[in-house]
């Protein structure tokens, strides 16, 4: 048994067992008995309702706070026992902004170069590419305090990469950052995880997830409770549902709707209870149901015997946010996990 | 250790000295020594400030005082550092990198010292032609000068430490920082000498610890070291060495 723990624990470049954080006796558990590994050169990442935990967890993996309970192997090292040496090779974007106040972009950059004891000429030659990657040239000369909030946190994970690192924890890193900015940052990270680099990522935006990360676990009051890749997750989670989505040339009347509704529950089988249809604004409707190949073709029929015109179909799995939501807002799931508390996620 | 304590120092001298605080630890002194000083001395005339056994000018005398108060002036950057480490992530993201509280506790307190014995050294520099004449240097008095130099950087760093770490609001801060430090510098025996005052203010002059610091410095200064001098640097010690410990229990508990 050791022995295989061991093995996992050099396996994996995060290896967490068991882990648990309770801020104080009496308190619910922040974090509640979680397990998961972490495969070198993959984006891990770590989704999760306000408060549901991740924080927490990243702070514990980042040294800033202490487990109350359970283990954490970091490059097959424990992190409790080890904690100058993994910070050594490990970078932190945090959520909160971090900045020297009274430095330009440039020698604040140079300073915390100087910080991860690089030589000046090394400091020099990874501050221009950093300016010139992140598009940040044109603040080099401007203080801190004068960046707006986005610049601020564009410099703030830029800066990041101006140290060799094996593993980084990304922490909402693109909240504030323009779409072109963050699709720039993504990019560069995907580079980065390329060429061996492993990143630990928590977001609240399901498309930058689906984008970047190889693996997601989604933690919910402090427990996993739901892990695999993202398309995994979809098939899983969504439970094979798939939406059509029609858009018509004419404006859709009650009694088609009607109609549509009753054509679906004819076709409906014992699976088919997420069965549902929207309507969107006065010409689209969108269908969620289990068997979209097998109802499409009634669907059409009813168009063409109500002599409506179609401009637009398409038929679609569900998003990451849509299966992301009937995890979090899954009670049923949830009640079964607090109700059986000896019970531990495992990823 | 030393190498990442080295570092944070540099960094706290980097990240804390600006072009304000420059003016603010050397010009505020030049004008208590060069314009309080001679703008007093008419109205004072020949009368002179007795210290020990020695009686000197009321310029000497503001001098040299001024050189405690100098070290105060420049070791409350200490809070600023705290303060802004603090409101600025910078004092999270330090914890994530190489270092560790106790790095981070150690580098503070070594910035402190450096810029208190610094900041007293610009006004030994500038200050010294009016003093010259009364200065008397000698191995002892020195040590004694350099002592309340350090100790009193860091009990003035230390409590500028704790007023930041402790207060939430900047202008609660601000308000609270520039009051108590108004109450250091001008309840104290910086600018005018205890003895011969009421006994209400005296007794305010001997619970504000910058009248041990001068006192010490300029005894240490003149070498006019006596018992009395003795018993101030052992309050001033204890007083440093009880502020300095609430200060790192301050900095330890400081939420990240």
């Amino acid at each position: 048994m050791r022995t295989m723990l061991s093995k996992i624990q050099n396996e994996y470049c995060i290896s967490v067992s068991n882990l648990k954080k309770q801020y104080g006796k009496n308190i619910a558990y922040a974090v509640n008995d979680i397990t998961f590994n972490v495969e070198y050169g993959t984006v891990f990442g770590f989704l999760g309702p306000n408060g549901a935990g991740k924080t927490t967890t990243l702070r514990i993996l980042t040294t800033l706070l202490r487990p109350s309970y359970g283990s954490i192997y970091v490059f097959g090292k424990d992190l409790t026992k080890n904690q100058l040496e993994i910070k050594k090779r490990i970078g932190v974007v945090s959520q909160n902004p971090s900045f020297e106040t009274n430095l330009t972009v440039e020698r604040a950059l140079d300073l915390y170069g100087m910080l991860w004891g690089l030589n000046k000429k090394i400091r020099k030659e990874k501050i221009n590419e950093i300016l010139n990657t992140f598009d940040l040239e044109s603040l080099r000369n401007v203080k801190n305090d004068e960046l707006s909030i986005g610049q601020r946190r564009r410099v703030q994970v830029a800066r990041e990469f101006i140290h060799e690192m094996d593993l980084l924890f990304l922490d909402e890193p693109t909240v504030g950052l323009d779409p072109s900015a963050r699709r720039l940052l993504l990019d560069y990270i995907k580079n980065q995880v390329k060429m061996g680099l492993t990143v630990f990522f928590t977001t609240h935006i399901m498309e930058e997830a689906e984008y970047l990360c190889d693996k997601i676990a989604i933690i919910d009051r402090g427990k996993i409770t739901a892990f695999d890749t993202p398309t995994g997750l979809k098939q899983k989670h969504g439970k094979g549902a798939k939406t059509i989505e029609l858009t018509f040339k004419d404006i859709l009347g009650k009694s088609f709707i009607q109609l549509l509704n009753t054509t679906i529950s004819k076709k409906q089988d014992s699976d088919n209870s997420n069965s549902y249809i929207d309507l969107n604004g006065t010409h689209t409707v969108t269908i969620t149901v289990n068997n979209a190949e097998e109802i499409i073709s009634d669907v059409l029929k009813l168009v063409y015997e109500n002599g409506l015109e179609i401009e637009s179909i398409s038929i679609n799995r569900p998003s990451l946010e849509e299966v992301f939501l009937s995890i979090v807002n899954n009670d049923d799931l949830r009640n079964k996990q607090s109700n059986d508390g000896e019970r531990t996620t495992k990823c | 250790m030393i190498g990442s304590i080295l570092l944070l120092v540099y960094r706290n001298l980097v990240a804390a000295i600006d072009k304000i605080f420059l003016v603010w630890i050397v010009a505020f002194p030049i004008v208590y020594i060069f314009v309080v000083g001679y703008s007093y001395s008419p109205l004072i005339g020949d009368q002179s400030i007795k210290i020990g056994t020695l009686s000197v000018t009321y310029t000497s005398f503001l001098t040299a005082g001024m050189i405690g108060f100098n070290a105060m002036n420049g070791s409350s950057v200490a809070g600023s550092i705290v303060w802004n480490d603090k409101r600025n992530g910078m004092f999270q993201q330090l914890l994530v990198m190489r270092f560790s509280k106790v790095h981070y506790i150690i580098g503070n307190l070594v910035t402190i010292i450096l810029i208190g014995l610094a900041s007293a050294g610009i006004i030994i520099l500038i200050g010294f032609p009016t003093m010259s004449e009364d200065i008397n240097i000698t191995l002892w008095g020195i040590s004694y000068t350099v002592y309340a130099l350090v100790i009193g950087s860091i009990f003035f760093g230390s409590f500028a430490i704790i007023l930041s770490t402790k207060i939430r609001s900047s202008e609660t801060h601000s308000v609270i920082n520039n009051g108590l430090f108004l109450f250091f510098s001008f309840a104290s025996s910086a600018f005018y000498p205890a003895h011969g005052l009421p006994v209400p203010l005296s007794a305010a002059f001997y619970i504000n610890p910058l009248t041990y610091i001068v006192d010490i410095s300029r005894a240490g200064i003149f070498s006019q070291i006596d018992a009395f001098t003795n018993i101030e640097v052992l309050i001033i010690s204890i007083l440093a060495a009880t502020v300095f410990m609430i200060a790192t229990r301050s900095m330890v508990n400081m939420k990240v």
